[in-house]
């Protein structure tokens, strides 16, 4: 092939595989009515370096800071669903989270250390295993329309896990580097620091955003583009001082809801903007799997993804009663929780500028992302439609 | 099906059915919750009775059989307190009010309950859009053909009730300058409207019931949607106009202006009704429905325009000796001061007004039908 044909292709690469992802994703929800995120991260994944070569390799540049844009969109809109006031009404709530948090990292653990995993790396292992993506959650719930008990606690456990497992993740990371380099100032700094520093620059936002809002009043009309401006500011703001963007964005989210802007109806999932970097986010994670390394781990991935499994819904199916709901909602709960991956990948580009590599390290998380990516989104949306809360098919 | 008896009862008694919202408190859209209330509110004793109603968005509750006022409002206010809590415990939050503001009618899901789905085959989209929130009002009374009577003497006061209830202004998220929109949604189905006028029960099973169960229209009266409706097996006549108010305070001070109304109604002081009387009902109703308190009634005997508002305080002035007969002068009081200050469709438009959103209106709603409000004055 000339060359100049080979540059325009690599050129058009992206585009392309966007195009294609968002058809796959159309035509799988049509026929299989596979959530289309999931046929998004398929075509990510074949279409990738380790694959079929079409996309280039993906580590850092624009691509990961859109990526990490599009999450953090997502996980403000999180943020602002997460109502503080429905733990204190309902403690059980609370009780369920840090029980099959707790449970899901000390099983992971567990597991890895029978597959003999350094010690650091299987407590990093055991902390993003905690997390439930939001974003897929998020998406199979915007998608499906659905709403009832499953759908609302799926989404605040999977905020309050994301959370605990950031918190878990930075105290291992911290601790890994106290091992390593020996500096406790290093430490504190990649741990305490950032996790604070990171959950003050997203308040700080959440206060500001919606008083400058108010301030305009033009609420109505502009929230959503100002809101959207604002997180690929705060974004690309925590990128550059190495904090964590996720955790900002969510704060962020959490902050601006309990100032009480209202979001109006349009402004679900940032409408089409937020449907565009959807799509570019989950091809921009499939993209980022090898499938050598992921056939490298299957069997410690598949040992994980079914404690997680057990754990998660073990602990949401015991405290389903006390916290108001049926055994069968609370199991169902359990399974909504299951998609992983987004976050996970996510946290770990973060890590890569500390030389704690667990990508690398650790075959078993690229088989468990791969896994997790195509089917947990799956899971969540089959727990949706048994919990009778997605919206009928052709009603939606 | 035939006709069933009309079981008479202790003649005043009342009972009162809200139906009620279910909102998301995140952006307090309809939230389709009714399923996870019912299995909450199951495990402990409801006081009152609690059950499902055509969409998932939608709760009814109903008190028990009531004679006084404040045993009413009482049980109204146990009942709404079991719900709060019960809703706080699943994130649901709560409200009156004749409509949503702003759902869409095509996302509410319906109830998975033979009739509702058989309902909503028939009706189709008049269905969904009826997802709208009355209040409704039981009077016993002593035999059928009492019950009847008042059904017809009724008819002059029934604008009285849509105005003072309205709380529907919005619909599908615009003004619609009525205020009670809810009306509209109700007057879509074929079978709405008034009752024939037949003051006999006999008559009124023989020459109008069982040749309307002939035509194969209707099974029972369930299947009539009339402002007032007979209600054989409980002996009541049913007042279905009413918007569910943002109160339970509100919801009960309705019931007692009914009940005193009828008391002085049984008392045949006034000239009884006639058919000629529905001449200007709907044009009446409408001035209530759009208006509200500022609307313009014809005087269906005199044929004198009255304004709505002085002709509620005028009524509730004449109505004095018997809500001290009935114990019940502090409803009166309650519909005083909502004819003063105005409906509770005037509230949520002010709320609008000031939050500049529909969203915060209905916060506003959640918030208000959270709290007792003075009654006693």
């Amino acid at each position: 092939m000339p060359e100049i044909v080979v540059a325009v292709l690599g050129e058009i690469a992206w585009p392309f595989a966007l195009v294609l992802a968002w058809l796959a994703g159309e035509l799988g929800h049509r026929w299989l009515s596979l959530p289309r995120i999931s046929s998004y991260g398929i075509v990510g994944f074949l279409l990738a370096a380790g694959q079929a070569g079409v996309l280039p390799e993906v580590r850092g540049g624009t691509m990961a800071l859109l990526a990490n844009v599009a999450f953090g969109l997502i996980l403000f809109e999180l943020g602002y669903r997460i109502n503080l006031a429905w733990l204190r009404a309902n403690p059980w709530l609370g009780v369920t989270s840090l029980v099959e948090s707790g449970c899901t990292f000390y099983a992971v653990f567990a597991v890895a250390q029978v597959f003999s995993v350094p010690t650091v790396t299987a407590l990093l292992l055991a902390s993003l295993a905690m997390s439930t993506s939001p974003a897929a959650v998020l998406r199979v719930v915007n998608e499906a329309r659905s709403s009832g008990q499953v759908t609302e606690r799926t989404l605040h456990l999977s905020a309050f896990n994301c959370v605990l497992a950031l918190l878990a993740f930075k105290a291992v990371v911290g601790y890994g580097v106290l091992a390593s380099a020996g500096s406790v100032f290093q430490a504190v700094w990649s741990s305490l620091v950032v996790v604070l520093v990171s959950a003050g620059l997203g308040a700080l936002f959440g206060v500001a955003v919606p008083g400058l809002l108010r301030r305009l009043g033009a609420l109505a009309r502009n929230g959503t583009v100002v809101f959207a401006l604002a997180v690929l500011l705060l974004t690309a703001l925590t990128v550059a001082l190495k904090f964590s963007p996720l955790l900002a964005a969510l704060a962020f989210g959490l902050v601006a809801r309990h100032r009480r802007v209202v979001l109006s109806q349009v402004q679900r999932n940032f409408g089409a903007l937020g449907d565009l970097l959807t799509v570019l986010l989950f091809v921009f994670v499939g993209a980022s799997l090898d499938w050598r390394q992921a056939l490298a781990g299957i069997e410690l991935a598949l040992a994980v993804v079914a404690v997680r499994l057990l754990a998660k819904t073990l602990a949401t199916t015991l405290f389903a009663r006390v916290s108001g709901i049926s055994w069968r909602k609370g199991a169902l709960t359990g399974l909504a929780l299951m998609p992983l991956s987004a976050f996970a990948i996510l946290l770990l580009e973060q890590t890569r500028h500390l030389q704690l590599d667990l990508l690398d390290q650790v075959a078993g998380v690229m088989a468990i992302a791969l896994l997790l990516e195509i089917a947990g989104p799956l899971l969540t949306r089959w727990a949706l439609v048994w919990a009778g809360e997605a919206q009928p098919k052709g009603e939606a | 099906m035939p006709l069933e008896p009309f079981k008479a009862a202790v003649a005043l008694t009342m009972g009162v059915e809200l139906e009620l919202q279910l909102v998301n408190p995140t952006d307090f859209d309809l939230s389709s919750s009714s399923s996870d209330m019912l299995h909450l509110l199951a495990r402990g004793r409801f006081p009152g009775d609690v059950k499902p109603e055509m969409t998932e968005s939608m709760i009814e509750v109903s008190t028990d059989v009531h004679t006084r006022h404040d045993a009413l409002l009482a049980q109204l206010r146990q009942m709404r307190d079991a719900l709060v809590a019960a809703g706080d415990r699943l994130n649901v939050g709560l409200c009156g009010g004749g409509t949503h503001p702003f759902q869409r009618w095509f996302r509410q899901r319906i109830f998975a309950k033979p009739r509702f789905h058989e309902l909503s085959e028939l009706y189709g989209y008049l269905a969904k859009q009826f997802t709208v929130f009355g209040q409704h009002v039981h009077i016993g009374c002593g035999s059928a053909d009492e019950g009847l009577y008042l059904l017809h003497a009724l008819n002059r006061y029934l604008p009285h009730f849509i105005a003072l209830s309205a709380s529907s202004p919005f619909f599908q998220g615009v003004d619609t300058l009525f205020d009670s929109a809810r009306l509209n949604s109700v007057f879509a189905f074929p079978l709405s409207g008034r009752a024939p006028f037949l003051l006999e029960w006999e008559a009124f099973e023989r020459d109008y019931f069982a040749k309307m169960e002939k035509t194969g229209v209707v099974k029972s009266m369930k299947d009539f949607y009339w402002d007032i409706r007979p209600k054989p097996e409980y002996g009541t006549i049913e007042l279905r106009v009413c918007d569910t108010p943002l109160t339970v305070e509100r919801a009960a001070a309705l019931a007692c202006y009914l009940q005193a109304l009828c008391r002085m109604l049984l008392e045949r002081a006034e000239a009884p009704p006639a058919e000629d009387d529905y001449l200007v009902y709907n044009y009446n109703r409408f001035q209530a429905c759009r208006f509200g308190l500022d609307g313009t009634l014809v005087h269906p005997k005199t044929n004198a325009s009255l304004s709505l508002r002085e002709d509620i305080l005028a009524t509730l002035q004449r109505l004095e000796p018997h809500a001290d007969a009935l114990a019940s002068r502090a409803a009166l009081d309650e519909l005083r001061r909502a004819a003063g200050e105005g409906n509770h469709a005037g509230f949520l438009r002010r709320q609008h007004a000031e939050e500049g959103s529909v969203e915060g209106m209905v916060e506003a709603a959640v918030r208000r039908f959270r709290s007792d409000e003075r009654t006693v004055s």
